[in-house]
């Protein structure tokens, strides 16, 4: 399966954050409780672990990129070979959201 | 004719804006020095300061006691000396604490020596309510108005804080530069290349024909929420963000009121004697009869209980119904 991975939130005061830093390019694995990004807000760093296992796929903001609250970073799936979504109209309604804690 | 091209920017924390005017400053002057609580390796309350302690060090980065007077009252004498200090209260609440040294001294010296004692000191402070209650919420910017000798700066965008900051650490006076709690969460675009905004000068923020609504610093997001919510009314509000309360720029102001012929006044400090009544009244002067409405918070101060905070403070939904009022009048 797809997964889409989003910004989390609410976080009180913020509207988007910027992009700090990926743990892992394309095609890492990421198991359970390991950091996949790390954003910033205007006062804190915000570590984005993975929930479950997956393959990090295609990263959609990269470091120093703004993004709001719920928009997407990056794509990711159970195997690295799944088909991606072709175009961003389909990845705007992706129904599924990669688990983070 | 040739086309311009916007300058390149950049999107910036409100505190990363004043970080980077500080970093440039010092790095031009060597007389800029930085004094406060917990500006040094804790980077500042609002993390305005990061890395400044790393690169220049204790000598121009310096942490001090919880004592605004004392700390007011150095930074004028460094800058009597040949300093350029900025010195950080982080509440304006507890500038009232080192007003001694800040009006009569920091903003007397030039008169008082006919010119030979200059104080070029900057003042830092954060007003505004943010949950914090009564005694660290208020806004007491136009008790500084009436300091001939003073210079009051109130910045809304992370550019003007930039810009505006770099400014006052160039001037030969005391300069009190105003932010507030609630802008420090926001973003904005500043200029890639080095700038400095003009202190002195207001902006139009939004154009329109029907109503001008004279505002400053958090405020005049506000009034940008107020204006959307009355256009889809048909009703066009023109937006102007002072920027600098002392000196009042009334050429920006009146030419924008004699277009609309209708002023709406916006601040979170009291009403009495405030903002709005300055600016009110030399709108008059100059222009004779004019509609006007003034907007301030409850003559209240401001409860730490959030639904009793927003019901004190001035939002949206009442600066529209003021817009609304004041035209049917």
């Amino acid at each position: 399966m797809i997964y889409k991975l989003t910004v989390p939130g609410p976080i009180e005061d913020v509207e988007e954050v910027r992009v700090l830093e990926w743990h892992g390019a394309a095609g890492r694995r990421f198991a359970p409780g390991e950091l996949i990004v790390e954003l910033e807000t205007h006062k804190a760093i915000v570590e984005v672990r993975a929930g479950q296992p997956g393959v990090l796929r295609r990263i959609l903001c990269g470091p120093g990129d703004w993004q709001a609250l719920g928009a997407p970073l990056a794509l990711l799936s159970d195997d690295a070979g799944e088909r991606l979504p072709d175009t961003m109209d389909e990845l705007a309604s992706w129904p599924v959201d990669f688990e983070i804690v | 004719m040739l086309s311009e091209a916007a300058p390149p920017t950049v999107k910036l924390f409100f505190r990363e804006a004043i970080t980077r005017a500080l970093r440039e400053e010092m790095r031009r002057d060597a007389r800029v020095i930085l004094l406060g609580q917990d500006v040094g390796s804790y980077g500042g309350s609002y993390k305005e300061f990061v890395g400044l302690y790393q690169e220049f060090g204790p000598t121009r980065v310096r942490n001090t006691p919880v004592a605004e007077a004392a700390m007011i009252g150095l930074g004028v004498g460094a800058a009597a000396a040949g300093m350029r200090p900025l010195v950080s209260i982080t509440y304006m609440d507890f500038l009232m604490l080192g007003l001694d040294p800040l009006v009569n001294y920091a903003a007397k010296a030039r008169y008082k020596t006919g010119g030979q004692i200059l104080a070029p000191v900057v003042v830092k402070t954060t007003a505004g309510a943010k949950g914090q209650g009564v005694a660290h919420s208020q806004c007491i910017e136009a008790w500084l108005m009436g300091v001939p000798g003073l210079k009051v700066v109130a910045p809304s965008t992370p550019a003007d804080a930039y810009g505006m900051l770099k400014s006052a650490l160039r001037e030969s006076g005391p300069v009190v530069f105003i932010d507030h709690k609630r802008l420090f969460p926001t973003a904005g675009e500043v200029p890639v290349s080095e700038e400095t905004v003009s202190i002195g000068k207001a902006i139009i923020r939004r154009r329109g024909r029907h109503v001008t609504i004279v505002t400053h610093s958090y405020m005049t997001r506000v009034a940008q929420e107020a204006a959307d919510l009355v256009a889809a009314e048909g009703i066009a509000c023109e937006i102007v963000d002072l920027r600098t309360l002392a000196p009042l720029d009334m050429a920006t102001i009146c030419d924008s009121l004699a277009r609309t012929g209708a002023l709406v006044t916006l601040e979170e400090g009291q009403l009495a004697c405030g903002v709005g009544a300055e600016v009110a009244f030399r709108a008059r002067e100059r222009l004779g009869t004019l509609r006007v409405t003034r907007i301030g918070p409850l003559e209240a101060p401001v409860s730490s209980n959030p639904v009793l905070e927003r019901a004190c403070l001035p939002d949206a939904e009442r600066v529209a119904h003021s817009i609304r009022r004041t035209l049917a009048a």
